[in-house]
């Protein structure tokens, strides 16, 4: 845990992002399990000081790309609960009208190029949104989130050995939670993940995924370093996810235990661990932190009420946005 | 159908195949995958295994032959057959029922765009005997009905259509044998038909140079339809419907189909045949009079009434035989054409019409030619024809059917025929 | 007017571009100094650089995925894909990722990339690099499919793909790098979906793309000396598509003939075909006929490749027969 605290307000915004991720989580589970979202959804709880500690060290010009697992991203990279809501729930209000739905929230306004619902899909862009910084001379970092499933897929070695190549300002944030989908990531990963992107000569850390503080402060350096043309990064978090691969995966003894779970959840949750040394630091007394808590849980309450009561797209929407340039794209071919 | 067994190509280069033995005789069942011959190649000997399940007929090559690849050596059939010829045999003409020698009757070609004659009657049954004048049937064209004479002396030894039938025209349709027949032949050109058919798709399938002419012999076989429906692209239906052409004449014409663009041209060149044999079939009836009794009328009429026009009495009298009140009555003789006006009451009222009145009737007097029969087919009116018999005078009453119907045309040569033999008696 | 060839066409129409617009940059195997293996991209990288003609390991699933992130974070790549045979290995980036960008977002993140490629066979590298593979591109929304017939159409076809917000697959024939064609010596451009009527004729129309205009054309020749007239036109861009100008000309001769260099089945003539089936139905004198590329992998050997692509002879040949009412394929 880091020993010293520079900034009150950055402190308490970091625990907030975090209580918000769960709390967003919450009740998303809430509204799948009452069949009130359509599709399926994949939590992020118990990562949370993964995306916050990484966001927290970014812009609004930094860039990230996001996974299927993603309303973390989503929630620390800026985003509002409303307009999150709405999109799960497939509302005309939500970040993509509806479009996109819960494996594809993108918010392009702070930064956020999308969720994406193919393991690993994303690193193509991630890489590509580092590569439009250098080449235009900008001094934007792009986050490129993946879990530990998707080191499996070529591509990423594809675009690390380029970034590294081209010393493209992106970092690889390998949120490594030790499953991949239904399977033990030591079973699907061959030696050190840490040491696949050092053999292309990028600077890789591991780092302890449910300490926020200790994740912002190496995001912070490797963000700062890349800004300079250093990149790329790689960084594996240790973390952990509480529900299973998606919120319908209940039954998963078979592949992990309950204790295991509980043991993570009681001693190793980033956020009862920070709320602790707020409090033990001072910096925010029991009483404020449940405030906050509570402040939140009202906001999401209310986030949810006015999704759930949030029109639909209209049904002409389905055939816009297939092209800039064609409001209609079936229009033409249907006359 | 039966299957062809081929001299197969087994070999690489290999042009002929040597047929070491027959594993199957000429007449045996056979099952596909049985070995029916040996064959030597190029390379080695091998089994050849029926194709098909039969029986082996018309083996064609023995064992120790050469044949050359792709070359039919037997055939497979349904049935046993000593010596099933494998050629096909020639398409045969009709029934395997021999016709009576004998001069063949030809449906003759009297109309101008007529492909076929529907047959009416026959006038003389099977077995008959009959003259050369005879009348032995009467034919419908697209203009008219006609006797036909027999045009052999002799007997009646075959009819090849039946009555109410259409034959083409140069088919035969009947034999007047010299002998009394033994066995006389009765048939339909039904049963002709399908031969008939066959034999025209052979003789132009190997006409096949691509020309887009409307009218021409198809150059694949048509599709027969046998579920009434007609091939034709979408568009010629569309301007087929558009511009009220009626594909079924097409059809019915026998013009290959599937019909295109093109052939709607053909279509509007046909003749208006459908219309014409439903709306304006021809009615001809004939009375034949014993004596002319006009003749002595008219004189009579001018000596004593000072009714010297024998045109307008004609008229009068073809005017009394409608049975109206007024009538116009166009008369030709002499190749002058008159019309009259012919009210109630005296024959001294008639007057030639002053208008281009359309006439009810045509009276055309053939008296004094040398014409002795007429069958001109249905007009504008109901032409009534005088023409001297042999002796007295014969009337012909030819209209369209829907100028009158067959009562009213029955009625009215009765009439007419009536006050021609005795007017005198009609007038009072 | 000055005549070029196709490869000058795209290199001339790139390097406007570039001087145009800061943002566009050239990515793909082999791009800068050795300028392609069809020696396209010549010179290109003396002019602008390595920084914007950057050549990259042969890892196309990596560098289209670049380029997807790239276009939508304001740069304008060009991705140039060697071989058209290729797609297959940057499928999810080009298809989940490029195509589906702008929709899944509701509008917010758009892909301006330009996926450069080929197609066509009789080249004799056999069935893995011989493909004409615009249909699967075609298939998925959200791409735009250009596919130049000539020098002319590549230039002012490139030009508009690269200021095109959408990703935009362009399919230029291998075979006719070296074919000229007058090309303006000023800038011009080419709407998307608009058909080009390259020879009027009132007897039959022969839709033809990419190189098959040419095979078009000249049957068309053929068949004119024959006294039929043909109408050929090529649709330049198949998405979008100009139906309205294919189904005017399809309404005009009642007759129509598409020839694709795709494989038949499941592909663009059947496509085109359908559309004239369905919407001009009773101007039709004839079935519409489909003319793609025999559907097996490409051969090498030169006697067999060449009887797979269609030929001015074969096209000429079905025009006569749909000309005589002879049903191809008779029911």
């Amino acid at each position: 845990m880091a020993k010293t605290k520079t900034n009150t307000e950055d402190y308490l915004r970091m625990y907030r992002q975090m209580v918000r991720i769960r709390t967003f989580e919450d009740n998303a589970n809430q509204l799948y399990l009452s069949a009130k979202m359509p599709g399926l959804t994949h939590m992020y709880s118990g990562e949370e000081a993964v995306a916050v500690g990484i966001c927290e060290a970014l812009t609004i010009d930094d860039k990230i790309t996001s996974t299927h697992r993603g309303h973390g991203h989503c929630v620390a990279k800026g985003a509002e609960f409303k307009e999150m809501f709405c999109e799960l729930l497939g509302k005309e209000e939500g970040y993509c009208r509806g479009k996109g739905g819960s494996m594809h929230i993108a918010d392009q306004s702070n930064g956020n190029l999308g969720a994406n619902a193919i393991v690993g899909g994303s690193m193509g862009i991630a890489t590509g949104s580092a590569f439009t910084s250098k080449l235009l001379g900008k001094d934007d970092v792009t986050v490129c989130f993946f879990g530990d499933g998707a080191t499996a897929q070529g591509l990423l070695y594809e675009v690390m050995n380029m970034a590294a190549l081209w010393n493209l300002p992106v970092i690889y944030a390998c949120e490594n939670n030790g499953y991949s989908e239904y399977t033990k990531t030591e079973e699907i990963a061959a030696g050190s993940i840490t040491a696949r992107a050092e053999a292309f000569g990028i600077e890789a850390h591991q780092v302890d995924g449910q300490d926020v503080l200790a994740v912002n402060e190496l995001t912070q350096k490797l963000v700062a370093r890349a800004r300079k043309g250093e990149g790329p990064f790689f960084m594996e978090l240790m973390t952990y996810r509480y529900h299973g691969h998606h919120v319908g995966d209940i039954n998963r003894e078979y592949y992990r235990s309950k204790d295991e779970e509980t043991d993570w959840k009681e001693n190793k949750d980033p956020i009862i661990k920070f709320r602790g040394w707020l409090v033990e630091q001072g910096i925010a007394s029991e009483e404020e932190i449940e405030a906050m808590n509570a402040e939140i849980k009202k906001d999401a309450e209310e986030a949810v009420a006015y999704a759930e009561a949030a029109p639909y797209p209209d049904q002409s929407e389905v055939d816009m946005h297939v092209f800039t340039d064609i409001e209609h794209a079936l229009a033409r071919n249907t006359a | 159908m039966p299957h062809e067994v081929i001299m197969p190509a087994l070999g690489m280069a290999q042009e002929t195949g040597k047929i070491v033995a027959w594993q199957k005789s000429e007449g045996d069942a056979v099952k596909a995958g049985d070995v029916l011959f040996e064959v030597e190649t190029d390379k080695a000997t091998m089994e050849v295994e029926a194709q098909a399940s039969g029986f082996l007929n018309g083996v064609r090559a023995a064992a120790g032959e050469d044949v050359p690849v792709g070359n039919v050596i037997a055939q497979i059939g349904s049935e046993a057959q000593a010596s099933e010829p494998v050629a096909p045999a020639a398409p045969e003409t009709g029934s395997a029922e021999a016709l009576p020698e004998g001069a063949e009757v030809i449906m003759p070609a009297l109309g101008m765009a007529q492909d076929t004659g529907l047959i009416v009657a026959w006038h003389k049954a099977l077995g008959d005997e009959v003259a050369a004048g005879d009348i032995l049937f009467e034919v419908e064209t697209d203009k008219a009905t006609m006797d036909v004479e027999a045009g052999e002396n002799g007997f009646v030894a075959a009819l090849l259509a039946e009555a109410g039938e259409a034959a083409p025209v140069g088919a035969p349709i009947a034999v007047i044998s010299a002998e009394k027949p033994s066995n006389p032949v009765q048939r339909s050109q039904a049963d002709a038909a399908a031969p008939a058919t066959s034999q025209t798709k052979a003789d132009s399938a190997p006409d096949s140079k691509p020309e887009p002419e409307p009218a021409k012999v198809p150059q694949a076989p048509a599709p027969k339809r046998t579920d009434g429906r007609i091939l034709a692209s979408p568009k010629a239906r569309r301007l087929a419907l558009e511009q009220g052409l009626d594909l079924n004449r097409l059809a019915e014409a026998g013009h290959p189909q599937p019909f295109h663009v093109a052939d709607l041209e053909v279509l509007r060149a046909l003749p208006e045949k459908t219309a014409g044999s439903e709306a304006t079939a021809s009615r001809h009836l004939t009375a034949e009079l014993a004596s002319d009794g006009f003749a002595h009328f008219a004189a009579w009429a001018a000596e004593t009434g000072g009714l010297s026009d024998a045109a307008a009495l004609l008229a009068g009298l073809a005017a009394a035989s409608l049975g109206r009140d007024e009538a116009t009555i166009a008369v030709e003789s002499f190749g002058q054409a008159r019309v009259f006006a012919v009210p109630a009451g005296p024959f001294s009222a008639i007057t030639e019409a002053q208008d281009e009145t359309a006439p009810d009737i045509i009276l055309r007097d053939l008296r004094m030619s040398r014409v002795s029969t007429v069958a001109l087919g249905a007009e504008e009116a109901p032409v009534l024809t005088l023409t001297r018999a042999s002796v007295g005078l014969l009337i012909t009453l030819e209209c369209a059917s829907h100028h009158l119907t067959a009562s009213e045309a029955t009625g009215l040569l009765s009439e007419f025929a009536g006050r021609m033999e005795q007017p005198l008696r009609h007038l009072l | 007017m000055r005549e070029i060839t196709l490869s000058q066409a795209v290199n001339e129409a790139l390097a406007e571009e570039m001087r145009r617009d800061e943002t566009v940059f050239i990515i793909g195997e082999d791009v800068a100094e050795a300028g392609t293996p069809f020696k396209v991209l010549s010179g290109l990288v003396e002019e602008f650089g390595t920084a914007r003609v950057v050549d990259t390991p042969i890892a196309e699933p990596g560098f289209m995925g670049l380029g997807v992130g790239a276009a939508m974070t304001g740069s304008r790549p060009v991705v140039d894909l060697m071989f058209g045979d290729f797609i297959y290995l940057i499928m999810d980036q080009l298809c989940n990722q490029a195509a589906k960008s702008y929709y899944m977002s509701g509008g917010k993140l758009n892909v301006p990339l330009v996926l450069r490629t080929n197609l066509g066979a009789t080249r004799r590298s056999a069935a893995q690099h011989s493909q004409s593979l615009h249909a699967l591109v075609a298939h998925i929304p959200g791409l735009k499919v250009a596919m130049p017939s000539s020098a002319y159409e590549a230039k002012g076809l490139m030009k508009t793909a690269i200021r095109d917000d959408n990703p935009v697959v362009i399919f230029e024939d291998k075979l006719m790098y070296n074919d000229k064609a007058p090309v303006p010596e000023e800038e011009f451009l080419i709407p998307f979906g608009e058909a080009n009527i390259k020879r009027e004729g009132s007897d039959i129309t022969l839709i033809g793309t990419s190189s098959m205009v040419q095979v078009c054309e000249a049957a068309a020749e053929i068949l004119a000396k024959e006294g039929i007239e043909a109408e050929v036109i090529d649709p330049r861009t198949i998405v979008p598509l100009d139906e309205a100008a294919l189904l005017e000309s399809a309404k005009k001769t009642s007759r129509v003939i598409v020839v694709d260099e795709g494989h038949q089945s499941f592909g663009i003539t059947g496509e085109i075909a359908s559309r004239i089936n369905e919407k001009a139905f009773y101007h039709l004198d004839a079935p519409v006929l489909r003319m793609g590329a025999m559907d097996v992998p490409v051969p090498f050997s030169p006697a067999l490749e060449d009887i797979t692509v269609p030929t001015p002879d074969a096209v000429a040949e079905n025009a006569r027969k749909l000309m005589s009412g002879e049903l191809i394929h008779a029911a």
